[in-house]
């Protein structure tokens, strides 16, 4: 498959870069790992004129740091690989590795970024087939047309988010910085979602990703990433679930408990039901009580020809109960501190 | 618009003219006609064309050649050394780890790799370092002894 014609450019600032990204609209793209936008322009879903490559922006942009006050910053451009390899990403966070070395494959992670991952587009079992296959059918909402093959009758669009690191990064209460040509401003993770299957996330033409904030974790606590998938590796999820939890001091009883899934609606999903865990013993009925209101917002779609939505929206119940429990024993162990 | 590219591959230098659209992998074959990258899916799943860049596996079937300016590259044909086969490559050929041949140089690469950053991988370990590099024919089995083979030390 080859690539449609386009113009690149490399620029080597942040400001450069969103000027060149606004001024053409939504005839450039930005290009970080490539690994998501590639496919999309070999399948032609996306034809822009100029490609603004990311890699050279400024060291910034690389960055790990971690510090007990501030938690961990990440760089928009680091590399899976360099995020799950890094030691503090490996002693404070463990959910965000599991979650991290569960996207693709080994090469996935050392090209995908995290700002990358973040934006990638959303799927469905009729956008990302081949151009030869979708010929065969009438274009779907979000190339344009007025039907969806994954919801039959449906007068949105359905392609489904299937990011593996938002759920993890949603459940750690990660904030982002999205810069702009004339702005730069942070928002909590789950409001850079949109749940459009057409435009997954709230960038404007010239907004890049640039960083990622997450708070250092609480005393004794716990987490767990989950991915249902039929292959262990290279497959996206058909579920996903992150769940990060806080126990009180010599008790079972929850200080704090966040929780999201992945692979089962238009947006990442976080259960806000996880804030009634607060100050509650973790037997076994509140956890049900949970799992039961994670199962309730699941939406899965025919985001591929394995499993069927039923499965996978049973497999929520089950899923979220067994991250529950390998979340409180990793923080009654004394957590990741 | 052509753009002039310096390519350090194998320890050559190449200066190229390359258009943007064209991926690693269409260089190396279609240009440098070197051959042993394959490609297979060409959609970034099934690992045929991984060569590893800076250290690292990378698939060159969803890379930019004009990313790769100043980027010191490996591929299959660099594995050997002065004539003389890698102990990976004479451990793939003592174990019968190779059946069509479609995917073994590749991962051969993610092995070289995983060895580099880890000289005693467990089983597991090696699984997922070559979890990115499909084989058709199924040969797992004998790709992972022969990886756990050099490892050990049983082949030098």
């Amino acid at each position: 498959m080859k690539l449609p014609p386009f113009e690149y450019v490399a620029p080597k600032s942040v400001t450069k870069a969103c000027e060149l990204l606004r001024k053409k609209k939504n005839r450039a793209i930005p290009i970080a790992g490539g690994t998501d936008l590639l496919m999309a322009l070999k399948n032609r879903l996306k034809t822009p004129a100029l490609l603004v490559d990311l890699h050279n922006l400024p060291r910034s942009l690389y960055r790990i740091a971690y510090s007990p006050k501030r938690g961990l910053i990440l760089g928009g451009r680091v590399s899976l690989r360099q995020a799950a390899n890094h030691t503090a990403v490996r002693d404070k966070y463990p959910m965000l590795v599991q979650a991290l070395l569960s996207v693709g494959s080994p090469q996935i992670q050392v090209m995908g970024t995290l700002g990358g991952n973040l934006c990638q587009d959303n799927l469905c079992v009729y956008y990302n087939r081949s151009p030869m296959l979708r010929q065969t059918l009438e274009p779907c909402h979000k190339l344009g047309g007025k039907i969806c093959h994954a919801v039959r009758g449906s007068k949105t669009c359905w392609a489904t988010y299937c990011g593996d690191v938002a759920p993890a990064l949603l459940a750690l209460q990660a904030k982002i910085k999205i810069v702009g040509p004339n702005s730069e401003k942070v928002i909590p993770l789950q409001r850079f979602y949109s749940a459009d299957g057409k435009k997954p996330n709230v960038l404007k033409p010239g907004d890049i990703l640039t960083e990622i904030q997450v708070p250092p974790p609480r005393p004794r606590s716990g987490g767990a990433y989950l991915k249902l998938r039929i292959r262990k590796a290279i497959d996206y999820p058909l579920l996903g679930v992150g769940l990060s939890l806080s126990l009180r001091n010599g008790e079972a009883i929850c200080e704090e408990a966040n929780l999201a899934l992945t692979g089962v609606e238009r947006a990442p999903l976080l259960i806000q039901e996880a804030e009634t865990l607060q100050g509650k013993r973790l037997e076994d009925k509140i956890v049900e009580g949970l799992a039961e209101a994670a199962y309730r917002r699941a939406h899965p779609v025919n985001t591929v020809c394995e499993l069927t939505p039923k499965y996978r929206k049973d497999m929520v119940r089950v899923y979220v109960m067994e991250a529950v429990h390998l979340a409180i024993q990793q923080a009654s162990k004394g957590g990741v501190l | 618009m052509k753009k002039v590219v310096t390519l350090r591959i194998n320890g050559e230098s190449y200066a190229l003219h390359l258009r943007p659209s064209q991926t690693l992998l269409d260089v190396l074959r279609d240009d440098l006609e070197l051959m042993g990258t394959k490609k297979g899916c060409d959609s970034g799943v099934c690992g045929a064309c991984t060569v590893i860049m800076d250290g690292e596996p990378v698939l060159s079937c969803m890379t930019l050649a004009v990313r790769c300016q100043g980027k010191d590259i490996l591929t299959i044909e660099g594995l050997a050394e002065n004539g003389k086969l890698h102990p990976l490559q004479k451990s793939a050929i003592e174990h019968g780890a190779v059946q069509c041949g479609f995917c073994t140089s590749e991962w051969l690469l993610s092995a070289k790799v995983l060895l580099e950053n880890n000289p005693s991988p467990t089983p597991e370990e090696v699984q997922t370092a070559v979890s990115g590099n499909l084989c058709r024919c199924t040969g797992y089995e004998k790709i992972v002894d022969s990886i756990l083979a050099v490892a050990e030390g049983k082949v030098h």
